[in-house]
Order: C-alpha cells, then sequence, then structure tokens
C-alpha cells in the first residue's frame, strides 16, 4: 500500500482546520499521529476513511482517490470514539456485519479477542460500558485486519489492563501480518513504544514526520552551569529551558555530533535523553 | 463484479432489517384488528377487511422508515462501503419492502376474511374510501388547502378495492408506500447533509410532492379529486401516470445528490 497526501487542505467556514498537509507512507508500520485538541488529526483522519472531502488537495492509494472508490474503501478501517448508545445489536450480529463487508475479516481471531477482553457476546451493545464499548472498536479494527487500519482515540474508557492488553495484541497482530496502522492518541508515554514512525500535527500542519528512533536520537536535554549551557546550545534548535539558581536544562531538536558531544563533556555538561512526551509537548507549546 | 456484490449485499441487509420492522408494524395492525372484530360483536356488528386498515396506516409506518433508511449511510461508510453502493442498496431495499408490505397484507387479510365469514352476524365493511376526499371542507386559503391536502393524502390515498383487482390494488399500494418512503428518506438526507432550517424546506417539498402525486395517481385512475384541485382534471391519464413516474426519479434524484459526497459525522 502506497498512501500519498498532497496538499491537503479543509476548511470549516471561515476556520483552517488542515493546512497544505502533505505525507507519503509506504511500509506496513505503525504511525502514531501526535497533535493537541484542535491540531486536526480526526479532520486528517475521516478525510482518510472517505468519512469527508478536503477542500483541496489529494489523497491517493495505490495510485487513486479513495473517496468513492469501492476498492480502495474497503481496504481502510477507522475506528473512532464511536457512540455506542443506540445500538441494540449485540457483538455476534456487529462482527457478522463486519466479516460480510471486510474483505480480510478473521472471525477466529475476532472471538478470541472477545474473550480475551471478556465481553458479553449477547448483550445489547448499548449497556456496554464505555471501557467495553472501546475494546469492540478495538477488536473490530483488529480483526478486520484492513490494509490501513486507523485507530483514532480507540482507548477511551479502556482501563488500563486493557489498554496495555490493546498494545500487547496489537504488536503481536502486526508481526504476523503486517499493514499500515495509524494511531492518533494523548497518552504519548504509554504508547511511544509502539510507533514505528511519529507524525506530528499542530494547527494543521505537519511540523515532524519521523522515524521513532532517529526522531529519539535528535532530542537531547543538556544540563550544566547556565552559561556554559547557552553558549553550547546557541547554535541548535530550542524547545524548553528550566533554569534553578546558576544550573540550567535546555531541551534540544537538533541531531548531537560526535564533535558536539566531546565538547559538552568538556564543557561538563551532561546530556540527557528526552522522552516523546516531552517532545510533542514542547513543540506543540503555545507562544505567549 | 466486486460493485456488484457490494451493493446486493446492501439490498439484502437493508431488506433483512426493514422487513423486519414492517412485520412488526402488521403485527401490531393484526392485533388491532383482531381487536376490532371482537369489539364489533358488542357493537355494530360490522369490521373492515385487513387490507383497509393497513392500508390508511402503512403511508405513515413506511414515511419513518424512509427516515430512518438514511442512518444506514453512516453504518456503512464506516464499514468501507461506498455512498453509491449503499444508495443502490437503499433504493432496491425500498423497491423491494414496497411489493413485500402490500403482499404479505393482501394474504392476511384473505385469512382474515375468511375467518370472519366463519363468525356469524359479522359483516365485512367495505366503505367508499375515495369519496371521502369530496367531503372534506376547506376553509378557502392556500395554507388550509396544503393542510387539507396532505392530511387527506396520509389518511385517504388512492385506493382500489382488491377485490375488484388485487394486482392493481397492490400495484397502487406499492407506489404509493414507495412514494412515502422515497420522501421520508430525502427529508432526513436533506436534515442529515444540509442542517435544519434547509431541512424543512425539504419537509415543504416532499409534502408538494405527496400532494401532486395523490392527484396525478387519482387522474390516472379515474377517481374523485379534491375540490380545489379539481381543475387538474384536464390531464390526459396517460400524462398523468409518466408524472407521477417522474416524480420518483426526481425524489430518487434528490436523494442521490444529497448523499453523494455527504460528510459522515462522528
Amino acid at each position: 500500500m502506497n498512501l500519498v497526501v498532497n496538499n491537503l487542505s479543509l476548511n470549516y467556514g471561515n476556520y483552517t482546520a488542515l493546512k497544505n498537509v502533505k505525507f507519503e507512507i509506504n511500509s506496513p508500520r505503525i504511525y502514531g499521529l501526535l497533535g493537541r485538541n484542535g491540531a486536526g488529526k480526526t479532520s486528517l483522519l475521516s478525510i482518510l476513511a472517505s468519512f469527508r472531502k478536503a477542500t483541496s488537495g489529494s489523497i491517493t492509494i495505490n495510485g487513486e482517490s479513495p473517496f468513492e472508490n469501492a476498492d480502495i474503501m474497503q481496504q481502510i478501517a477507522f475506528l473512532y470514539n464511536k457512540d455506542y448508545k443506540d445500538e441494540t445489536d449485540n457483538i455476534k450480529s456487529i462482527l457478522q456485519d463486519n466479516e460480510r463487508y471486510r474483505p480480510n475479516f478473521d472471525k477466529e481471531y475476532a472471538n478470541y479477542l472477545v474473550n480475551r477482553f471478556k465481553l458479553d457476546q449477547k448483550k445489547p451493545v448499548k449497556k456496554f460500558s464505555k471501557g467495553m464499548q472501546s475494546a469492540l472498536n478495538v477488536i473490530i479494527g483488529l480483526a478486520s485486519r484492513a490494509p490501513i487500519t486507523i485507530f483514532d482515540e480507540v482507548y477511551l474508557g479502556m482501563d488500563a489492563p486493557s489498554r496495555d492488553m490493546f498494545y500487547k495484541e496489537l504488536l503481536k497482530d502486526q508481526q504476523n501480518h503486517p499493514r499500515i496502522i495509524i494511531l492518533s492518541t494523548h497518552l504519548v508515554s504509554e504508547m511511544d513504544y509502539l510507533f514505528d514512525e511519529v507524525i506530528m500535527l499542530d494547527k494543521g500542519e505537519i511540523i515532524l514526520y519521523e522515524d521513532y528512533d532517529s526522531l529519539m536520537t535528535k532530542g537531547a536535554k543538556i544540563t550544566g552551569n547556565a552559561e556554559l549551557v547557552d553558549e553550547f546550545v546557541q547554535a541548535k534548535q530550542q524547545i524548553h529551558a528550566e533554569q534553578l539558581g546558576s544550573t540550567k536544562a535546555v531541551m534540544i531538536f537538533s541531531e548531537l555530533t560526535d564533535l558536539d558531544k566531546g565538547s559538552a563533556r568538556e564543557l561538563g555538561l551532561e546530556i540527557g535523553p528526552i522522552t516523546l512526551h516531552e517532545l510533542f509537548v514542547y513543540l506543540t507549546k503555545e507562544e505567549n | 463484479m466486486k460493485q456488484n456484490a457490494i451493493y446486493l449485499k446492501v439490498a439484502v441487509d437493508m431488506f433483512t432489517a426493514q422487513s423486519l420492522w414492517v412485520l412488526g408494524f402488521l403485527g401490531v395492525m393484526i392485533v388491532v384488528h383482531i381487536f376490532r372484530i371482537v369489539s364489533s360483536l358488542f357493537g355494530d356488528f360490522e369490521v373492515d377487511t385487513y387490507f383497509n386498515s393497513v392500508f390508511i396506516s402503512a403511508n405513515i409506518a413506511m414515511f419513518v422508515i424512509g427516515i430512518l433508511c438514511f442512518y444506514f449511510l453512516p453504518h456503512f461508510v464506516a464499514n468501507g462501503v461506498t455512498r453509491k453502493d449503499y444508495f443502490k442498496g437503499a433504493t432496491l431495499a425500498a423497491i423491494g419492502l414496497s411489493v413485500f408490505l402490500p403482499i404479505i397484507t393482501i394474504v392476511f387479510s384473505v385469512l382474515s376474511q375468511f375467518i370472519i365469514n366463519q363468525i356469524d352476524g359479522i359483516t365485512i365493511n367495505n366503505p367508499d374510501i375515495n369519496s371521502v376526499v369530496q367531503d372534506i371542507d376547506t376553509d378557502g386559503n392556500i395554507i388550509g388547502n396544503i393542510i387539507s391536502s396532505t392530511v387527506q393524502s396520509f389518511i385517504v390515498p388512492p385506493y382500489i378495492d382488491p377485490n375488484s383487482n388485487w394486482l392493481l390494488a397492490i400495484s397502487i399500494v406499492s407506489i404509493n408506500i414507495f412514494i412515502y418512503y422515497l420522501i421520508g428518506w430525502m427529508i432526513s438526507s436533506g436534515f442529515y447533509r444540509l442542517g435544519t432550517v434547509p431541512g424543512l424546506c425539504f419537509v415543504f417539498v416532499g409534502l408538494i410532492i405527496l400532494i401532486a402525486k395523490d392527484s396525478l395517481l387519482r387522474i390516472t385512475l379515474d377517481l374523485p379529486l379534491v375540490e380545489q384541485l379539481k381543475f387538474l382534471d384536464i390531464l390526459p391519464k396517460s400524462i398523468a401516470a409518466i408524472t407521477v413516474f417522474l416524480l420518483i426519479i426526481m425524489v430518487i434524484g434528490i436523494t442521490r445528490l444529497l448523499t453523494k459526497q455527504v460528510t459522515v459525522k462522528l
């Protein structure tokens, strides 16, 4: 599967939800889509899943536009925090429905997951707790085995053990059946180990799209004497700074060469790692 | 090939779900019918046929099912079905339902007539439903006319007695309920796509289409027209029949335009 998003924009009246979004996905990996509330994550994902049309720009999947394209639409599963308050059907009939329309649906795997999440097969879904309804979305998403599977904050209401189960099953199934999985989330520190790639969206624009491992080598926290730290980070992209007395810690988002590391050591500065969570918080911070 | 399979699957699934609703409605009508048979034993010993009872209320039932029809769209799109496949499937399901309902009704009706005939003393009431329209008074203003014509077309659509020509009777009921379904579907699509105020305009358009359909069918079938629409009598039958057909195509076309690129709300 090859997914190309080109200059995609979406306006709601005067409000711009997405502005010239551009990226390409080629490998069956797990992509973490991070962004603050209102950054445009759900808007972007809805367009990918053909739930809505963009105002301008294009999306192509294997060279074709997915909107109203039957062959492509059935290859994309979009699971979101769906409201099941009127859903009188039980899990069994919902999964049967999915099996009818999803070409790669694995019924046995779905049943395995239903048992794993301990969901009542006969109870109407509207009587499920929020966490159980979210678990159902997870089951549909995983068992559909769609070549492009999108989970948009699908874990809402799930307790920590259930979320952990979701992450483990996701990794296990991804290993056996690799596909493009896009995970949109706010639980960055909890889910960062799942991501192969990270896409960061801020105010409707892509501000970062990078391989998780190389991203982690770029971010660093330089701690030491304030003046020396300032001198060291001068030419680097600084994303956050904290100072206590004469000690200063500056987070930078630039690759450090061996030379940089050597000079930091000479200056007596400490180089520490930063987490994806910190990177996310400071890269998307509002300017005062 | 694949696309064909998908819209046919949609049609089967929608027909299955909606025919359960129709059977529920017909079941309630059977209970009402039995109650009326029993109560007639203590009153005037007259009872309407089951066909006539259903004939009056089926329009509203189909209108409601038509309104609910739109809400299958988000479900299907979420399952990776195109709006086009949903639309084709839903239209086929509507046709199926419009044929299924009167056939089941007439079967139940024949059975109930057979049973009633076994009960001494009860006669089957055979009112002249079509002439009722001429007894409706209007106050002469346009709004009053529209309201009275609409209410009347809900209550007394053009009627053919199944005992005189059962095939024509079924066909007329089918056309009637099909149009009610389509209008319900168009209105809910309008509300979902464009919001409340434009949605209300679709209610108005729907009412006008209902009145037009009612009058045109009456002309086609040589049935009496409502007093204030008598002037339409000059239309030839064939033109009236074709216009009913064109109205159906128009409503289907409007609904397709409304749903063609509709945003599925989360």
